[in-house]
């Protein structure tokens, strides 16, 4: 690997890396997969891939992928490397490497020729797959999506990601924005919605269950978000998701910034203690952070912080 | 404002508008009305509503200190369904403005749209804990509904009531009812499911068991009850749809069959029938059906236990409206009088010509009537004779005395829709007079079995021709 600044003497790519779990890979894209076709960012760095999609300013999910999940992961780049490309084409791609039941492992490249993205089965002895997909110059991100935390104390709550998921799916029904309410004093979150009908859901932090995993909030902070932005953050979980019995982590930021991370665990079919190169805890580095940034609707809230 | 079925209202139970109650009473209560449910209860509730949901739109909600009591109205105004839910269906059940109250005075009252008590229902029976139902006061303008989940979420809906909520309640007293069936659900829905799924009216033809109806060749005799599609013979598809006759012996299909004398024939919606099926093959209860005649409702009750008694803590009720048009033609050949008694039945309700078939006083023929005596064939072929693509043709059968066998619509069966049947041309000179109404027609002949395959020596046509029912006890 060269490391020479000319570039055109360094015809190695900037990232071979090689990934056995394809499925769980595209279980997690596709969790910020809440349209048909979206425009994202694929940035590569020696830490891993980081895919980032966007909606109209308000909405934005980044998917990252560390460099442990990989089987292999070599990065030869210069600093970090961006580029644009469908992620319904990735995913539906990835998707015809994916063979549920027994592992599947592809090599993915870039760049290319002619800077698409190489994907290429590997691991079968008769028979290989390719594919290239079309990459393009990114747009500059739109919107600074820069969170903070509003205060010394992060405002945030870890509630089980089902629970979540079923609360926003009934939160339609009013057919309103949706207000998200956290207080200190007795500590709940409440969802509210009233539109043509009223729906309030509430999570008590002292229910006998654990219901609420964990929560903190040192004063009354209270934002509406619209409704299909809150519900793209939860409509694409995978199931696997649910079943494990995962937690979502919300947390409330500065102006009302919402961040909501969900953790997916993408174990390779058949082999769920595989060792990766990182030698790293298998726990933590079969996990896909996917985190949600949702803008609050504008409002004149005298309750919060300006 | 009175309901346009046709029924025996008993003015006690007849309640319209909402209460004004004193505002002294209001202020004194906290609540006006809370009741909370979990486990079986929350199951039959859920049922209840599905129930209703399927027949109206609105809910009337009404308590009294003994029940509460949920109905409903479909928007044709004939089909009206009740559920009275008592005290100890509930876990948790308080009217604190009613003690305060003359207990003469109206019962709390309040409507919301089905639609909404729908989406309150969507969470799972198994995830929840409770469900409460509570009105802050009389005049509230929104109903509360608080699901306890079992995780520890609480979901609170508020649904607002309808300002000036239209309450009709509706008693039959099931003494005037000569006749009665019983039978289980899972029966009924496999007798219904003979019929095209689409179908949205039925006729029951009931005759008397024992009245001794002469063995016409061992096809139909003995079995006392016929189920028929109704097709509305106004509508354009009318010839093109399926019909289907159904004939069962009420000893095999029915718990228990009560009827005595004339054969009467009711003809009833089937959406609201399969809603109730429903609920009662969910609470594991036997559907009692009392009936009078065409014209009169039906009335519909789940059936507890071995008596006609109640041994539940709730309770439900479908009324449905009938045709007033029999669906039988009387030996005299006399009208129905067209009343009006279903919004739909206007259109159907012109004057039908009298079809006098040949042998009056035979039972048997009464309602194998449809499947064709020459001359009814004739009246209504000539009827549509504009509709039909060949002219002056038709198929009649060679026996008059042999039932129809429901059509076979299934493609591989060429006689059913052959072009020229046989010509039969002397008896068309004979009803010149019905030529040009516009009346019903209860099918088109080329629906049904030729004259050649209805033959029941004829081995190789039985195949394409459907049994009536099996004898089980064979």
């Amino acid at each position: 690997m060269s490391s020479s600044t000319s570039g055109r003497d360094d015809d190695a790519p900037d990232l071979v890396c090689q990934l056995d779990c394809v499925h769980g890979m595209v279980e997690a894209l596709s969790s910020a997969r809440w349209k048909r076709h979206q425009d994202a960012v694929m940035e590569l760095s020696q830490h891993g891939v980081v895919i980032t999609v966007e909606e109209s300013g308000c909405l934005q999910a980044k998917v990252f992928l560390k460099r442990e999940l990989f089987v292999e992961y070599e990065y030869a780049g210069q600093g970090r490397v961006r580029f644009g490309l469908s992620l319904g084409l990735l995913i539906d791609c990835l998707n015809i490497f994916s063979s549920p039941g027994h592992a599947s492992a592809v090599e993915i490249r870039y760049p290319g020729p002619d800077m698409q993205l190489l994907l290429k089965s590997v691991g079968s002895p008769d028979a290989c797959m390719y594919a290239e997909i079309r990459t393009r110059i990114p747009d500059t991100v739109s919107w600074d999506f820069q969170f903070e935390h509003a205060g010394n104390t992060p405002v945030t709550f870890t509630v089980k990601s089902a629970i979540l998921k079923e609360s926003i799916d009934d939160l339609e029904w009013p057919g309103s924005n949706i207000q998200i309410q956290m207080q200190p004093d007795p500590p709940s979150v409440i969802l509210k919605g009233e539109g043509h009908g009223d729906l309030q859901i509430e999570y008590p932090y002292y229910a006998n269950t654990d219901l609420l995993i964990a929560f903190q909030c040192d004063r009354e902070v209270s934002y509406r978000y619209k409704y299909k932005f809150l519900r793209a953050t939860t409509s694409n979980i995978p199931s696997s998701v649910i079943k494990e019995n995962r937690g979502t982590k919300v947390q409330i930021g500065r102006g009302g910034m919402l961040k909501i991370q969900h953790l997916i665990s993408v174990a390779r079919p058949g082999m769920p203690y595989y060792r990766n190169i990182a030698g790293g805890d298998d726990q933590t580095s079969r996990i896909v952070y996917v985190e949600f940034f949702v803008k609050p609707e504008e409002d004149d809230n005298t309750v919060n912080d300006a | 404002m009175s309901l346009k079925l046709g029924l025996y209202k008993d003015p006690d139970s007849l309640s319209v508008t909402k209460p004004t109650a004193a505002k002294g009473e209001q202020a004194a209560a906290a609540v006006a009305m809370e009741l909370s449910m979990s486990g079986s209860s929350l199951r039959t509730f859920g049922r209840c509503v599905t129930c209703l949901a399927r027949t109206g739109s609105e809910l009337v909600f009404q308590a009294d200190p003994a029940k509460l009591e949920l109905h409903t109205l479909n928007s044709s105004r004939s089909a009206y369904a009740s559920v009275s839910l008592a005290r100890d269906f509930f876990d948790h059940f308080n009217l604190p403005a009613s003690t305060a109250r003359a207990p003469s005075s109206t019962p709390l009252q309040c409507s919301v749209l089905l639609k909404s008590v729908l989406a309150v229902l969507r969470t799972p029976h198994g995830a929840l804990d409770r469900l409460a139902v509570s009105l802050p006061d009389l005049d509230a303008p929104k109903l509360h509904f608080t699901l306890h989940c079992l995780n520890g979420a609480i979901k609170t809906y508020r649904i607002a009531c309808n300002a000036e909520p239209e309450v009709q309640t509706l008693a039959l007293d099931r003494g005037r009812f000569p006749s009665r069936l019983v039978i289980r659900p899972r029966e009924l829905a496999r007798l219904l499911s003979n019929f095209q799924s689409s179908l949205q009216e039925l006729t029951v033809i009931a005759t008397d068991p024992v009245a001794g109806l002469p063995d016409v060749g061992g096809e139909v005799g003995g079995k006392a009850v016929e189920l028929r599609s109704y097709i509305d013979p106004t509508k354009d598809d009318c010839d093109t749809r399926l019909h289907t006759q159904l004939w069962i012996d009420p000893s095999e299909e029915f718990e228990e069959y009560v009827h005595n004398g004339d054969p009467v024939d009711v003809t009833l919606g089937l959406k609201e029938l399969k809603a109730f099926l429903t609920f009662c093959e969910g609470c594991e209860v036997d559907i009692l059906l009392f009936f009078e005649k065409a014209g009169e409702p039906v009335l519909l009750v789940p059936r507890f236990g071995l008596d006609d008694g109640s041994t539940s803590d709730f309770d439900a009720t479908l009324i449905l409206a009938t045709m007033t048009v029999s669906q039988l033609v009387d030996s005299n050949g006399a009208q129905q009088p067209a009343t009006s008694a279903q919004h739909a039945e206007e259109p159907r309700a012109a004057a039908t010509p009298s079809l006098v078939p040949e042998n009056v006083s035979n039972h048997t023929k009464i309602w194998s009537e449809l499947s064709g005596t020459p001359k009814s064939f004739e009246a209504n072929r000539a009827i549509h004779a504009q509709k039909e693509r060949m002219n002056h043709t038709s198929m009649l059968p060679n026996d008059i005395n042999a039932p129809c066998k429901p059509p076979v619509a299934d493609s591989a069966n060429n006689t059913l829709y052959q072009g020229v049947q046989r010509l039969q041309m002397d008896h068309l000179g004979e009803h010149p007079e019905v030529i040009s109404t516009n009346a019903r027609s209860q099918h088109h002949p080329s629906n049904w079995v030729g004259a050649d395959d209805s033959d029941d020596d004829n081995d190789e046509d039985e195949e394409l021709l459907v049994q009536t029912t099996p004898h089980y006890m064979d």
